[in-house]
């Protein structure tokens, strides 16, 4: 199967504003097109190592367009299509590649019900992982960018945790790792040789930048890994690391209000977080410094 | 002689318990509740016909009665 980089940059602007690619990332194909061409570089630096599939069945379409509105002389915007419908109010064309991130991610969170979601980082060691659930601000992308980019996890997610309903292992979607405001440069100087997407400014959730995820995790998105820990991280300016143990019928209520569709999956959902929590230790971690963290989860027993 | 309570019909009580607590599906609100080995004790025990009209009327499970009521996972009968 082709990546994204057997095209040039020319190339996949062509295909991207004519036909589309259809775009691996983990187990979802998604149709995407657009003419723009931020979204076009944004893939292009991004996505050269994901499979390109030779058409066919996809899970996901996704168009991303200039609105046809007079607007679009003052203040040029995007859209996004999902099935052809616009769903999501427009943005300004300036935020068309985060744009096509958010999508995606609302595509898997609110679609692929196979799988219990946890909005949550996961990183893996030795087939074991460690999730991270977390509200913004938590430092959780932070702490998933240094950890995968120098402490040797590999990434499964910065943001989606897919419990398989059937097994309970935990199924990779390695996409690039979304940082906001001062964690993009943190990274930039932490993880020498990031590659990032261009940061883009005022977006509703401040500058946004993209890390691209590292080319083992997406050659691995196939390998699933067995739950082991689940860790609340928060970050906080200057404070000392303290991992506080919790109780895992703790762990389970707050890892259920971190969930996509633990309610619409019922009774099927209750089980599967069970089976997760019967089989990680949980804790609340406070960090304040990235080595100290790093130092930490190496040392997860 | 106190009030007869037995589970709400169609109340499975899944639930799994870790330690000193509990979690509890609530199969007629789609809940998760987190409860007490005591209280996930007391509603299996109900279930079970294990626990006597007596011991029900005791002051001491009022309030735990009342929550579990409260929740809709038991009614009086």
């Amino acid at each position: 199967m082709h990546t994204v980089d057997s095209l040039t940059r020319a190339e996949l602007g062509e295909r991207l504003a004519g036909p589309g690619i259809h775009l691996r990332t983990g187990r979802f194909t998604t149709l995407l097109r657009s003419p723009i061409g931020s979204v076009a570089d944004g893939i292009h630096l991004l996505y050269g190592a994901y499979p390109l599939q030779a058409g066919g069945f996809a899970d996901f379409h996704l168009d991303l367009v200039r609105p046809a509105s007079p607007r679009r002389w003052l203040r040029p915007q995007v859209t996004l299509l999902y099935d052809g419908r616009s769903l999501f109010k427009p943005l300004p064309l300036d935020q068309a590649f985060p744009m096509f991130e958010w999508g995606l991610n609302w595509c898997v969170s609110s679609r692929a019900n196979r799988y219990l979601i946890v909005h949550a980082a996961v990183i893996e060691k030795g087939g074991r992982a460690a999730i991270l659930p977390a509200p913004p601000g938590s430092g959780k992308s932070t702490l998933c960018a240094a950890l995968v980019g120098r402490g040797g996890w590999r990434l499964l997610s910065d943001e989606l945790t897919l419990l398989r309903l059937d097994d309970g292992m935990i199924h990779p979607l390695p996409r690039p790792i979304s940082l906001k405001n001062a964690s993009i440069g943190v990274i930039r100087d932490y993880v020498p040789g990031s590659v990032m997407s261009r940061a883009v400014t005022d977006t509703v959730k401040g500058t946004v930048s993209h890390v691209r995820a590292p080319p083992d995790s997406v050659s691995r998105a196939a390998d699933t890994a067995a739950p082991a820990w689940v860790v609340f991280p928060r970050y906080e300016a200057g404070a000392a690391m303290t991992a506080e143990p919790l109780a895992r019928a703790d762990t389970f209520m707050q890892l259920a209000q971190n969930c996509f569709n633990y309610s619409l999956l019922g009774a099927d959902g209750f089980a599967a977080l069970a089976g997760l929590v019967d089989k990680s230790q949980g804790c609340r971690f406070r960090y304040g410094a990235l080595d100290d963290a790093l130092a930490y989860f190496d040392g997860l027993p | 002689m106190g009030l007869c309570w037995r589970l709400v019909p169609g109340q499975a009580l899944r639930h799994r318990g870790w330690d000193t607590d509990c979690v509890l599906y609530n199969d007629l609100s789609g809940d998760t509740h987190l409860l007490s080995g005591e209280a996930m004790a007391l509603l299996l025990a109900l279930r079970d016909g294990d626990v006597t009209a007596d011991e029900l009327a005791a002051p001491e499970l009022a309030d735990l009665l009342a929550s579990l009521r409260g929740l809709d996972l038991i009614e009086p009968c």
